[in-house]
């Protein structure tokens, strides 16, 4: 961008260089707007997508209605005060407030309605209340109850993830300078390991590790009760984190080693790393500056689409370590059809998906001189 | 060797590992450069120029199967030298390189400024405002704006991109600079005001070239000698004006014969045939298969004959008792 260094001399120079200046400033402006724009209507498509096949395209309200009979009529009929009422009273009773919960919940408005009235409600992030779910608190509110299963899953896949990555990155380059060496044959030899789920991995960890050799424990987060004192506490996420972490990393790290050795291997035999090596530079340098530099984006973007990626968890692998994390909650809203919270978790990861995106976008154009916007000189 | 020979190649072999055996792009190659002299390599695609100059610079490629020879540098052998030493001693501070891709030569996400001075930065310690002063100077000796240093490669033109590289392998002052099919991608104009460059560089700082290539046309204004390859081999290796005016293989001389001329009424001629694969070349002269004067004796490698002091030809043509065949002198 022509800054406004050039100002040193003339005024009408300073002036020149203020309106190139700000009519860059309008650019970025311009360009931010747009991309922030067409980011809101993805997430505006997704969510709703989410909201009508959640609802089943409107099935889930007969479901509803008929839960909501069921439970008023066991409530009425088991309500001491209305037991000596005949039977179409009652009834009657049984009805009106069917009616009023039908009105509460505008159930007798057209599905199709409603649709956009919870498609505003959740893109204001007003996650509203859990149908049949509750948090551990006790709470029914869906932001409550994501709220107390986020760290749990953030914890254990965010270090395994980020573990991964590092390792990978790091081993790759190395491997890629070493091709054809004994440890990159090793490499693609275990490669097709990955092809089996950590949850796979996991049930032998567990068994030769909680079982046949009891040092670890089987499952959970922590010890119950959990220990006083906050190191003993953590010692023991730690001990239950070693073997889900394992499983995840026996099964991701080969094939991330072998997929990063390959990007670096491709992006090494560049015309313009091979010109670095005629002037001598050093390989320390070249890594630096002409193979990982110009690779950033690609290595960011993968980055980051791993950490939006931790927040659906791994189903089964929650199952398996009884990990008390978001991929068993969903997997449980799912089997409860507790359309809010499935709702919820759908619009939280728009979000966070949208956001990532965005900052991508800029990180580009602060990353790579070509994607900067037109800042014509 | 003389005391002006800046580079003596002996007996230089690249060999690339393929699926089908062993590729033998430089198969043997021997020539030397003097101070302040122009070498043309010439050949046609796939015979191994290209592979010849990544040899000089041990540039090997990941699929290598065999790399020797002697490299002298100014009557020091480099060949004992470990890559370490060979990267900070010979890369760039005596020999620099141009290579044939130079459009894609730079860093798509540095300053063209601070590519070409950084050979500086590294190898002589300089600081980056002094290295970036130098790199204005050679700028401005190549002909290009100094205002493209502040800029990144996709900004330049090919023609410039091709300047800014010349740039980078003239900022230290190398004994010698390897050029790659310099001129290649480029349009006649550029083509000739580059070779104006680098010929007044010669004359001005004594600097050493080899012209990779196979424009005939374009090489011989800046040759002082020329070095003839033909599948992986030095054929014949004589000053220009010889092999311009006399060339002794039957190579060289149907080659000649296929570059049209102006105001010759003599139609350009081609060589029927097509270079032999250099996986299994041929025993023998490489070139017994498309040799309108072939005999008995091609069926053997041809030794290296000596018409002249610096006049080289490897060719039984030549041969004791067969100077009838064709010889000039």
């Amino acid at each position: 961008m022509s800054a406004p260094d050039a100002a040193s001399g003339s005024t009408a120079r300073a002036a020149r260089a203020r309106r190139a200046w700000l009519r860059d400033l309008r650019q970025v402006a311009l360009f931010t707007g747009k991309r922030l724009l067409a980011l809101f209507v993805t997430v505006l498509v997704g969510v709703y997508l989410t909201i009508v096949i959640a609802n089943m395209g409107g099935q889930v309200d007969d479901l509803r209605l008929a839960q909501i009979e069921a439970t008023i009529g066991e409530e009425v009929r088991a309500d001491p005060g209305f037991f000596d009422l005949p039977s179409e009273e009652r009834n009657e009773i049984i009805e009106r407030r069917v009616q009023m919960e039908v009105e509460r919940l505008r159930l007798d408005e057209p599905f199709i309605m409603r649709s956009f009235d919870y498609l505003q409600q959740a893109i204001r992030l007003d996650l509203g209340r859990a149908e049949q779910m509750h948090s551990d608190a006790g709470s029914r509110q869906v932001s409550m109850i994501i709220l107390e299963r986020l760290p749990a899953t953030l914890l254990l896949f965010g270090t395994a993830n980020l573990l991964v990555f590092v390792v990978s990155v790091f081993v790759a380059l190395v491997l890629s300078r070493r091709y054809g060496s004994p440890g990159d044959r090793a490499v693609i030899a275990l490669a097709p390991s990955s092809a089996a789920p950590g949850w796979f991995y996991g049930i032998f960890l567990i068994l030769v590790f909680a079982f046949v050799f009891p040092i670890l424990p089987d499952g959970g987060m922590v010890e119950v009760p959990p220990p006083e004192g906050t190191f003993a506490y953590w010692l023991s996420v730690l001990e239950h984190m070693t073997l889900p972490l394992l499983a995840m990393f026996i099964s991701t790290i080969f094939i991330s080693i072998y997929s990063w050795r390959t990007f670096f291997l491709i992006h090494s035999s560049e015309d313009y790393v091979e010109m670095a090596r005629a002037k001598g530079l050093p390989e320390r340098l070249i890594e630096r500056r002409y193979i990982l530099r110009p690779t950033l984006p690609p290595i960011i973007t993968s980055f980051l689409l791993m950490l939006i990626g931790l927040w659906s968890g791994a189903i089964i692998l929650e199952q398996v370590f009884n990990w008390p994390g978001l991929g068993t909650l969903l997997f449980e809203a799912i089997g409860y059809r507790d359309t809010p919270v499935i709702i919820g978790g759908v619009v939280i990861f728009a979000y966070l998906l949208a956001v990532t995106v965005f900052l991508l976008d800029l990180l580009y154009a602060v990353l790579d001189p070509r994607v900067r916007v037109g800042s014509g000189e | 060797m003389t005391a002006d020979t800046l580079l003596q190649v002996d007996d230089l072999h690249l060999h690339y590992q393929t699926q089908r055996g062993a590729l033998r792009a430089v198969d043997g190659a021997r020539f030397d450069v003097r101070r302040n002299e122009a070498l043309v390599i010439l050949g046609e695609s796939g015979c191994g120029k290209s592979s010849m100059a990544k040899a000089l610079l041990r540039l090997l490629p990941r699929n290598i199967n065999h790399f020797a020879g002697r490299i002298v540098v100014d009557g020091v052998d480099t060949s004992p030298y470990s890559e370490e030493r060979f990267r900070r001693e010979i890369r760039w501070r005596r020999i620099s390189y141009v290579m044939q891709a130079a459009m894609n030569a730079l860093n798509p996400v540095v300053r063209v400024g601070e590519q070409v001075a950084e050979p500086l930065r590294v190898h002589e310690g300089w600081s980056r405002s002094r290295a970036l002063r130098r790199a204005r100077e050679v700028f401005e000796q190549v002909g290009i704006s100094t205002d493209f240093l502040r800029r990144y490669p996709f900004e330049l033109s090919g023609g410039m991109r091709q300047r800014a590289v010349l740039a980078m392998a003239l900022i230290t002052e190398p004994d010698l600079v390897i050029l790659d099919e310099p001129t290649s991608a480029l349009d006649v104009l550029t083509q000739a005001s580059i070779m104006n460059v680098l010929k007044g560089i010669k004359a001005e700082q004594g600097t050493s070239f080899i012209l990779i290539t196979h424009d005939i046309a374009t090489s011989s204004e800046l040759a002082d000698r020329v070095a003839l390859m033909y599948a992986g081999r030095i054929v014949e290796a004589t000053d220009a004006a010889t092999f311009f005016e006399h060339p002794a293989h039957p190579y060289a001389r149907m080659l000649m014969a296929s570059v049209p001329r102006l105001h010759e009424r003599e139609r350009p001629t081609h060589i029927p045939g097509e270079p032999p694969s250099l996986i299994a070349p041929p025993t023998g002269c490489r070139f017994a298969e498309r040799c309108p004067q072939r005999f008995g004796r091609c069926v053997e490698d041809p030794p290296g004959y000596r018409l002249g002091p610096r006049h080289v030809v490897h060719c039984w043509l030549h041969g004791p008792g067969r100077r009838a065949g064709g010889g000039e002198d």
